[in-house]
């Protein structure tokens, strides 16, 4: 049974490049309105982790939301953290573009994007924003490790799970993610460590200030 | 992943307990509050308008996707309406801006904006229902913009009621105005659009998209 899969996979693909040739040639002369479904952009493994781009796309936009909450909350009078409101306004803004990108690869492959692919990954975290500055930066190495092991699955789907081989996908996801998100999540790591050490009660709310002031001067992307 | 989170909260608790520990939370400040003089009816009205420029922002998000599919292929109407979902954001963001400035956004700060924004409708039957549909949203975003006006000129919920003379110009002399002048630019490319395709159809269309793409519309 398997052998066969396998077998009738690589006739498909064998004959693949024929198809959307058969069906122009079976269009020409006829109605307009004739499909030529096999003139898409679709090859390789793209349909095996379209889903799973979908909802990352998505994710990326309810991160660019969270992270707009959590910027917002340190601009207010009383927080007044500029640099962590930058911080995380950054954040904001990188999830928020990256999220186009994701759909614009997503049909450069052939894809089409859907929004309403929502798992209970996110609904399951309790939405609280109002918080601390050591809190707000654990939380925000929180969901850059998820999104990094969201990357490594869609890769691990198209590298182990998929019969074609689809190097194009797990080499976008590699250059766009993979090694973004380490850096990320190490500088991340850093401040946390940095707070976890400032944060006594000698120094506590002079650290933040000057923590502060570092973040405002320091590039994350 | 989750242990950093719980280490942190662990700390965070057992500052306040005892000496020499790691402290989370800043001192409670007593800073006077007679600046702080939005209004309550009008304070809501301006937080769900940031909800309503992000719920455009989203199905801006979704033309964009629709027409960068590759069987419908409208690159360069793909192009502006995913530059119009950045842009409503950003008048999301101005709005947040207004009120961190007058003070507000000091408490319930997370249902400040519904995270899970799905776009309530993601294909079109071509470019000009789209923008049509487009301009029928911004109609609506502005009438939105004049109700949250309407309320803050004249603020039943405190009494006596209040007029916010500030924020009332504010959104005046720069929401409605942008709004008005992005409505006008919709308003005529789908005029010209209708036009170019009057005889011919999805040539029209084609050489619409190449023209936005361009900027020569
Ligand atoms: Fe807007």
């Amino acid at each position: 049974m398997k052998v066969f899969i396998i077998l009738s996979i690589f006739c498909a693909a064998a004959f693949a490049e024929d198809y959307c040739y058969k069906d122009a040639r079976r269009a020409c002369g006829t109605k307009l309105s004739l499909d030529m479904k096999n003139c898409t952009a679709k090859y390789g493994a793209i349909e095996r982790a379209e889903a799973s781009l979908q909802k990352f796309a998505y994710h990326h936009f309810i991160r660019s939301f969270d992270y707009l909450l959590l910027s917002t909350h340190f601009a207010n009078y009383q927080k007044n953290r500029p640099g962590f409101e930058k911080l995380f306004r950054d954040l904001s803004d990188n999830k928020w573009h990256e999220g186009i990108e994701l759909i614009k690869y997503i049909t450069s492959r052939g894809g089409e994007m859907q929004f309403n692919d929502v798992d209970n990954l996110v609904e399951s975290e309790d939405g609280n924003f109002d918080l601390h500055e050591i809190t707000a930066i654990a939380k925000a190495l929180d969901i850059e490790k998820k999104m990094a092991n969201e990357a490594s699955e869609i890769h691990h789907r198209i590298w182990h799970k998929s019969v074609l081989h689809d190097p194009e996908i797990t080499d976008y996801i590699e250059k766009e993610f993979v090694h973004k998100e380490k850096d990320l999540i190490r500088k991340l790591a850093g401040y946390s460590t940095d707070l976890k050490d400032l944060l006594n009660p000698e120094d506590g709310s002079l650290s933040l200030f000057l923590f502060d002031e570092f973040l405002q001067g320091n590039k994350l992307f | 992943m989750k242990s950093i989170a719980f280490v942190a909260l662990l700390f965070c608790a057992i500052g306040f307990s005892s000496s020499n520990n790691l402290i989370c939370n800043t001192p409670e400040l007593d800073i006077p509050k007679e600046w702080v003089d939005m209004t309550h009816g009008c304070i809501g009205k301006m937080r769900e308008q940031v909800l309503e420029e992000l719920k455009a922002s989203m199905q801006y998000m979704a033309m964009g996707a629709y027409f960068a599919k590759d069987v419908v292929n409208r690159p360069g109407v793909s192009e502006m309406f995913f530059k119009s979902a950045s842009e409503e954001r950003d008048h999301a963001i101005k709005l947040i801006h207004y009120l961190l400035m007058r003070g507000e956004l000091t408490t319930n700060i997370s249902d400040l904006i519904k995270r899970n924004l799905v776009p309530p409708v993601t294909t079109w039957e071509n470019v000009v229902s789209a923008m049509k549909a487009a301009l029928k949203l911004e109609a609506d975003v502005t009438r939105k913009i004049r109700k949250v006006i309407e309320v803050c000129e004249h603020d039943t919920a405190s009494n006596p009621s209040n007029n916010d003379y500030h924020l009332v110009d504010y959104l005046t002399g720069d929401f409605l105005e942008e709004q008005y002048h992005g409505q006008r630019d919709i308003a005529g490319k789908v005029s010209t659009l209708e036009k170019m395709m009057k005889d011919h159809g999805k040539l029209g269309e084609w050489l619409f998209d190449k023209k936005v793409q361009a900027g020569e519309l």
